[in-house]
């Protein structure tokens, strides 16, 4: 009796460990310290993918800290009690491993690509840097000015380089998303030892996280493992923080001008929408497919190909747990008046909200969609990112198969409502990026 | 949900477990590896069409999708003075066919949900499964009728020319068209860079003929993975590919770039630059599916390959914190490969880095490579070639490797047997052959302020401050108001005598000699009439050279052997010969502008362009101050740059002369120094005659 009770909870909890070949089956549990644990089992190529995401990204940071969650992020590859300064890359490329991390607005992502025998060796590792990671000041130092490179690489030193930077800082007011996990150069200046210590006692503690492994393992074993390295990791003892007021819709019409060195015009209009996972926010995705996901799209048909405006056009949604944006843009072609690029882009939204699509319009937009559902889950490495992220911002791990239903369930009218609703001039922010070098803005 | 009540029993059930376990862990070390996975690399199938197109398919079922690539394996091209018309005639097969329009095709793969991309090597993309036949109708579509519409090219000129301007400020661009510049040369189909020129010079004609020598089926290999079967893929490959018919494509053979002789510093100003992006390159002979491409990669790998341990990574990012990565590329490639090391480092650590590196780079040279370096290495490449098995593209690619470079069946069942037998003397001996710290283009992209501090490295003792396209910098601000073309060439003529002056002079003879490469020649140049010209290089009594002109007609002679002068050339020698020309050069066609004032050795300069009724250009710089003509600059039809400058100018008749002109074109240089300069001589005809 009792044995036939859990089996049954057991396959309630794994829904697709009988279903089709796509559906992804996954195996989850809590250690008492809270941290939480994902399984996939997948044999068909010997590696594992041991990774750890922790609720932690750039809107958790105070105001003159911006970039402290990436920066920890570089820290914590510095060593533990237990791995010396500059080992843990060693460990892992030495068992013929890859590994990196990632910061986002709403969290930092380790991850550990291992040859499955080495399955011990990232739950050593992974547990290591939860329980006792180690900085030093010598680290801190050197990983502050390679943090200051990377900003300068990605951001200062690129074409439109500051495009989103000015965006966020336009569009958020209340919300820490009016900053981009890089920061600033004085904050990363001003970083203390202090403030990492704090960070880490804060948000590195197991019932902030999110431990997810996919590849080449067997359930069972793995859980003895994951017990054995995890479970004497004490909880945190702390608060965690997080931002309390989410920014307000229509707040009117933010317009600007940003001067650079690049020569070409570019046209960006930004629109605050609700946070992911809402029905509302599936309706908006669809309709940045509609805009520009693809060369029918109607903002690259019209823009691009009819009008000759654009050389392109492209349309990008923050996927944040929080309210967040959903911007597009247009690189014009030379010499072409910024002015007429939006009014091209604002036609195109008008339509939207005045207009159903057809038929066959939302047909293609649904295709699109089912394409991108079957195309992500290619690698194990893939499939512990998105379950973790579904458990994480949604906390049902489950969305990895079903999430889809949700964008099949929006409709025409859906689309027109959001349209009305969001690309609307009083919720927008609209940017001009021109060329001036003598007047760049700072 | 039933969710909370789930965990807690499986908790339970945990909790259970770990006691039964009872094992302390041992935290101080890391923990022993299990038994190593046996490394299976997925099987392919293959076949050959009637009309010559290879199948190579391989299944995977995991997702119900398909990917359909097809490869054209085809030589290299030289696009010559229309450079982008290849990639152009590969954008624009997806642009309308017989039976599609441009619009029709866009709407219809996205319809499917599908992706497409065309390229001038061939077409891929990939879709679900269930729309394969909708996808593969297009894409035969495209692969074997496209029409290069007109108008799309019109708009693709345009797009172009649009992201030609918009490269100007990417780091990253301008550094990939500068190494390529200086490793293969303007000439090469890899050093080849697309200009505005070239771009407006693309006819649709010039697409179709591309398309209709290159695109042949016993070229073209077709990748098939995913969710298929072996006979579903050879039955729809047969299906939609059948007809495309055979034609004979020939094989292009190209000279193999070398290394320059010494260290060479190619600075290419960006303005505003926070960083410098350095990139130590130069071409290398090593071709792909060698020992020698793996014994490469590990050397790459234990340089700066990507890994986290490499020596650059661990020297210029975590000992020193220059960058935020630094790495290097020894790739292969059966025309000409590459070696490339570098970095995007903050401005002020620019010098230091080069320095780093090319340390780096020495001890390859001169050290043997550690056991334990090389077996990490060893890990990382055995690690990253199991990882890569996952995806079922890599067993694709390496069906299509064996055969693109004819390399033997079992070369990749056997790559970790060869990557194992790598020892440290192979690897020394391979670095003595491809790492060439004394042989490098050292190239920057960055702020100009930065170029000083490099100049120590060149071998010449200076950076050459270049565009990305290898031209030389001039670094122009705006001339003052007031400053005109005319205003500038009028000064130049008072500055050399005044028109009055010039007037009087109807011949003149200027005796010298030639110097280049250091040997001495004598050069003789007369000028008769304001249209008769003849200059002669003499070694001793022998004529080496010659150069005449009548008015009408020209010809060149050297060494005996004639060759009559093309129209572009007796132009040039006109405006020579008629000292006037400055003021009068709208009645040779051209037209002129003033782009401003540069610094030439500290002297500030006004530059001219002119345009020629061909399109070609040239830049005349003048003395701010002196009024003289300093310098000139030409580019001709093949895009080889010529620079002249004038100097020690001398004052004959009341006409002033430069007594010295500096030539440099195609890193050859010659100076011509003359001694005397003789106005309106007495000069003999038979010196002009033309037969």
């Amino acid at each position: 009796m009792k044995f036939y009770l859990i089996t049954s909870m057991l396959a309630l909890l794994i829904p697709s460990i009988k279903g089709e070949s796509q559906k992804i089956a996954y195996t989850e549990f809590d250690l008492k310290n809270g941290l939480h644990v994902i399984l996939h089992e997948d044999h068909s190529t010997p590696i594992a993918a041991v990774t750890v995401m922790y609720h932690v990204g750039s809107k958790n940071e105070t105001t003159g800290r911006s970039g402290m969650a990436h920066f920890f992020e570089h820290l914590l590859f510095e060593g533990s009690d237990n791995i010396g300064r500059g080992q843990y890359a060693k460990f892992v490329e030495n068992a013929g491993g890859g590994l990196n991390a990632n910061t986002s607005q709403d969290r930092t992502f380790y991850y550990d690509l291992l040859p499955s025998n080495q399955l011990e060796l990232g739950l050593w590792l992974e547990s290591e840097r939860m329980m006792h990671a180690k900085v030093e000041i010598t680290g801190i130092e050197t990983q502050r000015e390679v943090v200051k490179e990377e900003k300068r690489l990605r951001i200062d030193n690129q074409p439109y380089g500051n495009l989103f930077l000015e965006t966020l800082d336009h569009a958020f007011d209340v919300h820490p998303y009016s900053w981009p996990p890089i920061g600033s150069m004085i904050d990363l200046n001003a970083a203390q030892e202090i403030d990492f210590q704090n960070f880490y006692k804060t948000f590195y503690v197991p019932n902030n996280a999110v431990l997810s492994i996919a590849g080449d393992i067997t359930p069972e074993e793995t859980k003895l493992l994951v017990e054995k390295y995890f479970a004497d990791i004490p909880k945190g003892s702390i608060d965690i923080p997080r931002p309390a007021q989410i920014e307000p819709l229509n707040k009117g019409e933010v317009r600007d001008t940003i001067w650079g060195k690049d020569q070409l015009a570019l046209v960006l209009e930004a629109f605050h929408i609700p946070a992911q996972g809402t029905k509302e926010f599936y309706a908006v995705d669809m309709l940045n497919k509609l805009l520009a996901d693809g060369e029918s799209s109607r903002l690259n048909r019209s823009l691009v190909d009819e009008k000759e405006l654009a050389l392109f056009s492209s349309a990008f949604t923050y996927n944040t747990e929080h309210p967040g944006l959903t911007m597009a843009f247009s690189l014009a072609n030379m010499g072409v008046d910024p002015k007429v690029v939006e009014d091209a882009m604002n036609t195109e939204f008008d339509k939207v909200k005045t207009e159903l699509i057809s038929d066959r319009e939302m047909q293609k937009l649904r295709n699109q969609v089912e394409n991108e559902f079957v195309t992500r889950n290619a690698s194990v490495a893939g499939i512990a990112e998105s379950l973790a992220n579904y458990y994480m911002y949604l906390g049902d791990a489950s969305l990895i198969n079903s999430e889809i239903e949700r964008y099949m369930a929006v409709t025409k009218e859906d689309l027109k409502n959001a349209a009305n609703k969001y690309y609307t001039k009083e919720n927008r922010v609209v940017l001009y990026f021109l060329n001036n070098p003598d007047q760049m803005t700072k | 949900m039933n969710k909370f009540s789930s965990i807690s029993i499986l908790i339970f059930v945990f909790i259970l477990a770990s006691c039964k376990t009872g094992v302390k862990v041992d935290r101080t070390h890391a923990p022993l590896a299990g038994p190593a996975p046996k490394i299976q690399i997925g099987q392919y199938q293959m076949t050959k069409l009637e009309n010559g197109l290879t199948l190579i398919v391989v299944e995977n079922h995991k997702l119900p999708r398909v990917s359909y690539s097809l490869r054209l394996n085809n030589d290299p091209i030289s696009e010559g003075e229309k450079i982008g018309y290849v990639s152009m005639a590969g954008d624009l097969l997806s642009a309308g066919t017989a039976k599609r329009s441009k619009s029709q095709i866009d709407e219809e793969i996205d319809y499917i949900g599908a992706s497409i991309n065309t390229t001038s090597n061939g077409v891929s993309g990939n879709c679900l499964k269930k729309h394969m036949n909708a996808f593969l109708d297009i894409m035969a579509d495209i692969t074997l009728n496209p029409n290069f519409p007109s108008d799309e090219l019109e708009k693709s000129r345009k797009q172009t020319l649009s992201s030609l301007e918009s490269e100007k400020t990417s780091p990253d661009g301008l550094s990939e068209k500068i190494t390529s510049v200086m490793n293969y040369g303007n000439n090469h189909p890899y050093g080849e860079q697309m200009t505005e020129k070239s771009v407006n010079n693309i006819q649709r004609e010039d697409l179709v003929n591309y398309y209709n020598l290159y695109f042949k089926p016993e070229v073209a290999y077709m990748v098939v993975v995913g969710d298929i079967t072996f006979d579903e893929a050879k039955k729809q490959t047969e299906k939609y590919f059948s007809s495309w018919k055979r034609g004979s494509i020939q094989s292009k053979k190209y000279n193999m770039p070398a290394a320059p002789s010494g260290n060479r510093v190619v600075f290419v100003p960006l303005s505003g630059a926070v960083q410098s992006t350095i990139d130590i390159t130069y071409p290398i002979d090593l071709k792909p599916g060698t020992q020698d491409a793996i014994v490469a990669s590990v050397l790459n790998n234990v340089l700066g390959g990507g890994g986290f341990q490499a020596r650059l990574m661990q020297n210029l990012r975590e000992d020193k914190a220059y960058t935020y990565g630094a790495y290097s590329t020894i790739a292969p490639d059966e025309v000409v490969g590459f070696f490339s090391a570098g970095a995007s480092v903050r401005n002020e650590v620019t010098d230091s880095s080069v320095t780093q590196i090319l340390f780096e780079m020495e001890r390859l040279v001169n050290e043997l490579v550690p056991d334990t370096t090389l077996q990490l290495v060893k890990n990382i490449l055995t690690g990253s070639f199991a990882r890569s098995l996952e995806s079922p593209q890599t067993v694709a690619n390496f069906a299509y490797n064996i055969q693109k470079y004819h390399l033997p069946a079992d070369y990749y069942e056997t790559y970790l047997q060869k990557l194992n037998s790598v020892t440290p003397a192979d690897l020394q001996a391979m670095a003595k052959r491809v790492i060439k710290p004394g042989n490098a283009y050292i190239t920057v992209v960055g702020n100009k302020d930065v170029a000083d501090k490099l100049n120590r490295f060149a071998a010449s003792g200076k950076a050459e401050i270049r565009n990305a396209d290898g031209t030389e910098f001039v670094d122009i601000k705006p001339a003052p108001v007031g400053i005109t073309v005319k205003s500038v060439l009028e000064n130049y003529i008072n500055a050399i005598g005044g028109k009055d002056a010039i007037n009087k002079v109807k011949s003149f003879e200027q005796i010298g000699s030639m110097n280049m490469s250091g040997m001495a020649l004598d050069v003789n140049i007369k000028m008769k009439d304001l249209t008769k010209f003849k200059m002669s290089v003499n070694m001793g009594a022998m004529e080496l050279m010659s150069q005449v002109m009548n008015g009408d007609k020209g010809f060149m002679s050297q060494m005996g052997q004639k060759e009559p002068m093309d129209e572009a050339m007796m132009a040039d020698v006109r405006q020579t010969a008629d000292l006037m020309s400055a003021l009068s050069y709208e009645r040779y066609g051209m037209t002129a502008t003033l782009l401003g004032v540069d610094m030439m050795d500290n002297e500030e300069v006004y530059v001219i362009e002119f345009k020629r009724p061909d399109g070609t250009t040239s830049k005349e710089s003048f003395g701010v101050l002196s009024g003289l003509k300093l310098r000139g600059e030409s580019v001709d039809g093949e895009g080889v740059l010529s620079v002249t400058l004038y100097e020690d100018y001398v004052t004959s008749s009341g006409v002033k002369f430069p007594g010295k002109l500096v030539q440099s074109a195609d890193q050859q240089e010659v100076t011509f120094t003359f001694k005397e300069i003789k106005i309106n001589p007495k000069l003999d005809d038979k010196d002009f005659i033309v037969e």
